[in-house]
């Protein structure tokens, strides 16, 4: 963990996040750095704060005490423009959160023709660029409720690209889903972790997190009990509690 | 504060105008700087006093079959305007409204069969009396049981609220052992003496004679009681030119014959009304009823497209982060949803002019109302249909980079409405209907054309079946075309 000055490689700076939701403190001291390119992912029991962490990066979540600094912002100054920091992360949710009344493409090109003012067709251009990207140039004029919820998820994933975001947040993306449509998301993720993206992954899925990840963070009760390299937490976990999570997950 | 409170909930009151009438004409001006030659007394030439008067108080006031507003008062009053040269804008407000009107400075004078008695004198000027009355009693047509007071005994009569006649038949009910029921104006005494919940009603006698001629389903039992006199009333010291061409008018259309053919019109024989039929009453009362509904759209219009803004205003300070916004518009919600749409509409009309100084006219007054009536469940219409959609929804949206301006506007919002559209075209409907309660303060809409043709036909049950008919009809079209376009636009 780099302690030394806000370095130059790290893209997420985490320092001593604290989070209550009124007296129920949910992260109780986070640190955690990651660097450019590096895929993080997370991984603990339900109510363990993972979620909440993830959401305190581009603070959905007001923070309650500590630091998050983005790209070299710092969210707790009140003076940082949130809304021109959050274009650098693009966030995935576990209930995909489409806009039903916008059409998988207009769902894409919201964020470009709202806030760089880029004119419709030349949104238009790059919303199905990201379309093919996840393998839906066809559905680019189906509304969300007649995609399937792989397909939600990949459409989701772009939209969440539109803004060519630096760092990538994942929340749980494949826990809503059917069985067979897990595949075809995780590939899509898999696919941006080879293109370098820098990314934090909340995942259930222990098979994935192993193969993917550069690091691997296990969050237990609000706190980092044990993080490491994929190989070390899940075959030399140190922990009591997270062997026996292992034990109850793999 | 109280008595206007306390104005009765009968009959209503209306400007006479039917289209929305500019604020009541002010008191006489003054020019500027007196002519250099002395005016002797104030000049009402040319001038133009508005005027208060009873909605129905036939043979002094009520309205033909074409709706306009006739009746000894009426024909005297414009006879002497026209003699002495002013102009009268005349406001058929109801008594007890019309009253208020003149304390409130909303009218100049009033005329209204009022009787000129002691107490009155304490508050009001009054003209010399231009028609002495008397009190009678009459009973259902086919009562044979009730024929002098004495037959009273146990039984409930029905009079006209702060009447003479109230005020005869309190004097004797200890004597006779009857019960007196007071309420708004002649029509409902009758109804409720042939619907049998009361056995009598006392009245004046030319208004009786009158009712009954037009076939009101009574009939007189007793013989003329001595009564009081009618006049004239400006507010004490007030309007006295006014007053003064008034007398000065009396007196030149007595000594002219005009006066005595102006009674003789109403009271020497008056034309006993034929039993037309229902198809009859239907085409007769059409024109005054489709000016009616007109104006019901108009202030319906108005008042969603006002409550429209308020509801999204305040809505949107329910759900947002402001506290002090937040309770604003919980206070605001409160009081208008906590309060009957009938207090606020007297409030409107006769308190806060009083309070103000500042004259409402009719039609502002009642849109008024009903927009911050309507205003106030709009907001929560609004708050609900926001807080409806998924919270994830803002969420993307934010995460996005997008303000919370923009993702109201075009995340949020667009959902929200579509959930809120229904909700929307209940208010709607609500609104609409609500417009009828305005009749009390005399705005002229559907119920209040209704009550001005059963006032003088007496054919309530028929009038009603029509003007119920006519908001069915219209709101189940506009429901109809409103379900149509939220089919349509909210896929």
């Amino acid at each position: 963990m780099s302690t030394t000055a806000s370095g130059a490689t790290s893209k997420i700076s985490v320092r001593n996040l604290k989070k209550s939701f009124g007296a129920n403190e949910v992260l109780k001291g986070i640190n955690v750095d990651v660097a450019e390119g590096e895929v993080v992912c997370v991984i603990g029991p339900s109510g363990s704060g993972k979620s909440t962490f993830l959401r305190c990066l581009n603070k959905l979540e007001d923070i309650t005490a500590g630091t998050v600094s983005v790209d070299g912002f710092d969210l707790t100054d009140p003076k940082v423009d949130l809304n021109a920091v959050r274009q650098h992360i693009g966030m995935v949710f576990q209930h995909f959160n489409l806009f039903p009344h916008m059409s998988a493409i207009q769902n894409i090109m919201l964020a470009p023709v709202e806030l760089k003012k880029m004119d419709k067709a030349a949104a238009r251009a790059k919303g199905m660029e990201l379309l093919e990207r996840v393998g839906l140039a066809e559905k680019a004029d189906a509304r969300p409720a007649s995609l399937s919820g792989g397909q939600k998820q990949r459409v989701a994933i772009a939209r969440a690209l539109a803004m060519n975001p630096g760092i990538m947040l994942f929340d749980e993306a494949t826990s809503a889903l059917d069985p067979e449509m897990v595949g075809e998301v995780l590939q899509v993720i898999r696919d941006l972790a080879a293109d370098g993206m820098t990314m934090v992954v909340v995942t259930h899925e222990m098979g994935f997190a192993r193969e993917v990840a550069d690091r691997v963070i296990f969050m237990d009760a609000g706190v980092i009990c044990e993080e490491g390299a994929p190989e070390a937490i899940f075959s030399h976990a140190e922990q009591p509690r997270l062997q026996d999570f292992l034990a109850k997950v793999l | 504060m109280l008595a206007v409170l306390a104005l009765s909930l009968g009959i209503a009151s209306a400007s006479a105008s039917v289209l929305p009438a500019p604020a009541p004409a002010a008191a006489p001006m003054m020019p500027a700087a007196a002519p250099a030659a002395p005016a002797a007394a104030a000049d009402v030439q040319g001038k133009t006093f508005a005027i208060a008067t009873d909605t129905t108080f036939a043979p002094f006031e009520f309205r033909n079959g074409s709706g306009d507003l006739v009746g000894i008062d009426m024909d005297l009053l414009r006879a002497i305007a026209d003699n002495q040269g002013f102009k009268v804008d005349i406001k058929s407000l109801g008594f007890d409204a019309a009253l208020q009107a003149l304390q409130s400075n909303q009218v100049q004078g009033v005329i209204a069969g009022m009787s000129i008695t002691d107490k009155r004198k304490l508050i009001f000027d009054f003209s010399e009396p231009y028609f002495d009355s008397g009190v009678q009693m009459a009973v259902a047509k086919n009562d044979d049981t009730v024929k002098t007071y004495a037959d009273l005994k146990g039984k409930t009569v029905a009079v006209k609220r702060g009447s003479e006649g109230e005020t005869f038949a309190n004097s004797i009910k200890a004597k006779y052992g009857f019960t007196v029921k007071a309420l708004a104006d002649s029509a409902t005494m009758y109804d409720d003496v042939k619907a049998g919940n009361s056995v009598a009603v006392f009245d004046d006698y030319p208004v009786l004679a009158y009712g009954v001629s037009q076939n009101n389903g009574l009939k007189i039992v007793t013989p003329k009681e001595r009564g009081s006199s009618y006049g004239f009333a400006v507010n004490k010291g007030q309007n006295a030119d006014l007053l003064a061409a008034f007398d000065k008018g009396l007196s030149n259309l007595k000594a002219s014959g005009e006066y005595q053919k102006i009674l003789d019109k109403y009271l020497a024989a008056p034309a006993t009304a034929q039993k037309t039929s229902f198809f009859d009453l239907l085409v007769n009362s059409f024109p005054a009823l489709m000016k009616g509904l007109g104006m019901t759209l108009l202030a319906t219009a108005m008042s969603l497209v006002i409550a429209l803004v308020l509801g999204v205003l305040f809505g949107f300070f329910k759900v947002g982060e402001s506290r002090i916004l937040r309770i604003l518009a919980n206070i605001y919600v409160e009081i208008f949803r906590g309060t009957p749409l009938l207090v606020q509409a007297f409030f409107f009309y006769f308190g806060l002019p009083q309070l103000t100084g500042q004259p409402l006219d009719v039609l502002t007054a009642g849109v008024i109302t009903l927009s911050l009536n309507a205003g106030a469940y709009m907001t929560e219409i609004v708050r609900g249909g926001i807080q409806s959609v998924d919270p994830g929804q803002l969420e993307a949206s934010r995460s996005l980079g997008l303000s919370y301006v923009t993702s109201m506007r075009r995340v949020v919002v667009p959902q929200a409405i579509k959930i809120m559209t229904p909700s929307f075209i209940n208010q709607f409907v609500i609104t609409l209907k609500d417009t009828s309660l305005l009749a009390v303060i005399g705005f002229a809409e559907l119920t209040y054309q209704g009550q001005q043709i059963y006032a003088s036909n007496f054919r309530t049950g028929e009038t009603l079946i029509i003007v119920a008919a006519l908001y069915f009809i219209v709101i189940f079209i506009l429901t109809q075309l409103s379900n149509v376009l939220d089919r349509k636009f909210n896929k």
